[in-house]
């Protein structure tokens, strides 16, 4: 009966970003959502618990007014959840976010299995996973698209370029998981309502060790743009010469 | 005052909205055109506990306040406001009136099955010559023994084609005035039930319109709802807290007009520019945005004032009657600012403007609406 833990990250919801007039990006309008893989995550964690037994939690690292996002988690069926939160938690970096996430696993937290999504939506670093398990000392299978777990030992179809990859692994182990892996559940009613009633661990900054400092330095985050040209030609021999020759010289054909 | 939304109001939202997604919009166009009742979303709805939602959790309710079960009204309308509709006249208008006059073994009997979605309600009050005017109407009920004995035809019955329970109004003894109407629950199978003709509508074609007549239609006395004399107090009780869900509804039908128009207004290049850079066009969308925010708040205040307790006739009212009439004149400008386009079939905004009209309509006209804040204002 293995007891799951899923880690999900509480991101700005792509839908409502605007590009502000300077090309950066505005979060003003922008309501948040749990990641989308994270969503996978939970959604096998879930599942898992409800075919093996065993428990299904979830954990996160966010600013105290996250609470929101705890509920949304707890209403796709983990039983409990582990928020790690303090006003200073403002854009961690991976390496932060798998500090906070491993001395709080350690205090302890039992499990057996670990699940993340493979990548968040924000950033899509695909680092806090492997980086957590680095720091627990379990071994980290990624791209996970199927799992089948017999008592302490885990099979992971893993999907890779060249095709799939089928591993054999002993408990305790991370997973990071694609897509493909499931379709997450949609909450019922009283789901959502429960939520709120299932019980949360808190830790803030002061119950766990200081973490590194930033390593890297966002000096700025621009909206992506598309420049046109916009040239026309003409449809004459003349003018395909000069069109050959103008995508020659920016290097599209060689 | 506090405008904001609990985390569990704002989560159920963005749920109906994932559902309505996931469920509704790949079907409403069809649904729209065939007329067809979609019993499999609503099926799915009374699964994931969408059709009782503002009912004790003891009774198969999910136990929310109002306001949460109208902001789930006008997201789900936002992607069919017939499947929109279907689930507010069963929430508000079948079940409403079982839950607040019901007796305790009424509410055991009838009102798990219809939360839980299993059964559908209807709310057969209109007859051809009783609209507005309630006290016209004619269908009478006589006690028998341990049966009372309905005559009557009852019309523009809402889910009438497929509603497994009815709440139904008839005179127990004309000579009473007002007091002389009774509400009754009708099982379908009831003896005499039989349902009349199906209407075929301009708009919210997906929701099933019929005539029901009851001849000679015998239902046990047990069925007798809040006690003889009681009918027209339940049918206003009814329509106070019915409104609410359609002013809520008349908001979903608006803000999907309105998105439309904001994606269509980008994409249009007229006169080497999308049409909205043209300032008619940008001053439509923010007289659509204001309204959209006046009648959503109208609607949210209502139900905020039902949950404490208070008094909401009037607010439910001003919500139910602005809400439509706003509704409606966006939804012709969201046709006005597609063009051509938009009065093609197929195109969302030609199906929101024909759904629009019914809000003006049903639950009260907009008159009858002014009527009831004109009694509160001038008393």
């Amino acid at each position: 009966m293995p007891d799951i833990l899923c880690c999900y990250k509480w991101v700005a919801d792509e839908a409502y970003i605007r590009s502000g007039s300077g090309g950066d990006l505005d979060l003003s309008m922008a309501d948040y959502k749990i990641s989308d893989y994270d969503k996978n995550a939970i959604e096998e964690a879930v599942l898992l618990a409800e075919q093996h037994g065993g428990t299904a939690a979830v954990i996160t690292v966010g600013l105290p007014d996250d609470t929101k996002g705890i509920k949304d988690a707890l209403s796709r069926g983990p039983e409990k959840a582990y928020f790690i939160n303090d006003p200073a938690f403002v854009d961690l970096e991976p390496a932060q976010t798998a500090s906070l996430l491993a001395a709080a696993i350690a205090s302890p937290i039992p499990y057996d299995i670990i699940i993340c999504g493979e990548g968040s939506s924000d950033l899509y670093a695909q680092q806090v996973g492997p980086r957590l398990a680095e720091k627990l000392g379990i071994p980290c299978l990624c791209y996970v698209q199927k799992v089948e777990l017999n008592g302490s030992e885990l099979i992971a179809h893993r999907k890779s370029d060249e095709g799939l990859e089928v591993v054999k692994v002993s408990l305790p182990v991370l997973l990071t998981v694609v897509p493909d892996i499931n379709n997450p559940r949609l909450p019922g009613l009283r789901d959502t309502l429960a939520a709120g009633k299932k019980p949360v661990v808190e830790f803030t900054a002061e119950d766990l060790p200081s973490i590194d400092t930033a390593a890297l330095a966002t000096t700025a985050t621009k909206a992506a743009t598309i420049k046109r040209n916009s040239r026309l030609f003409d449809a004459d021999a003349a003018g395909i010469e000069e069109l050959v020759q103008e995508l020659k010289n920016s290097g599209a054909i060689a | 005052m506090d405008f904001k939304l609990t985390e569990e109001q704002e989560l159920v939202k963005q749920n109906m909205r994932e559902f309505a997604q996931k469920y509704v919009d790949p079907i409403a166009a069809e649904i729209d055109e065939s007329g067809r009742f979609p019993a499999e979303v609503v099926a799915k709805l009374g699964e994931m506990g969408y059709m009782g939602m503002p009912y004790p959790v003891q009774y198969g309710g999910a136990g929310t306040d109002y306001l949460t079960y109208a902001l789930a009204v006008e997201e789900l309308s936002k992607s069919c406001a017939a499947t929109g509709f279907t689930m507010s006249v069963h929430t508000s208008l079948a079940l409403g009136p079982i839950n607040n006059f019901g007796s305790e073994e009424q509410k055991k009997k009838f009102l798990p099955p219809l939360c839980q979605g299993k059964h559908l309600g209807a709310f057969a009050l209109t007859e051809p010559g009783a609209g507005t005017d309630v006290s016209a109407a004619t269908t009478t009920a006589v006690l028998d023994g341990d049966e009372y004995v309905l005559n009557g035809t009852k019309t523009f019955t809402s889910n009438g084609p497929v509603a497994d329970t009815f709440v139904t109004f008839a005179w127990t003894d004309k000579s009473a005035g007002s007091k002389g109407m009774s509400a009754f629950i009708v099982p379908k199978d009831a003896s005499g039930l039989r349902v009349g003709e199906h209407f075929m509508k301009m708009g919210i074609r997906a929701s099933q319109t019929s005539e029901i007549i009851f001849k000679d239609c015998r239902i046990p006395k047990a069925n007798l709802l809040g006690g003889e004399g009681s009918g027209m107090k339940i049918a206003m009780n009814c329509f106070d807290h019915g409104r609410i869900g359609i002013a809520a509804q008349a908001v979903g039908i608006a803000q999907a007009a309105m998105e439309e128009s904001i994606a269509y207004a980008k994409e249009r290049v007229q006169f080497g520019k999308p049409i909205s850079k043209q300032q008619a066009v940008q001053w439509w969308i923010a007289d659509m945005a204001t309204d959209i925010d006046c009648a959503r708040f109208l609607y949210m205040r209502a139900a905020w004032l039902k949950d404490q307790g208070l008094p909401f006739t009037k607010e439910a009212s001003m919500a139910k009657v602005f809400g439509a009439e706003m509704c409606m004149k966006h939804s012709i400008k969201a046709v006005q600012i597609h063009g051509g386009y938009g009065y093609i079939k197929g195109q969302k905004v030609e199906r929101l403007m024909r759904d629009a009209k019914i809000t003006e309509i049903y639950e009260g006209t907009s008159e009858a609406q002014r009527m009831v804040i004109a009694n509160n204002m001038l008393r």
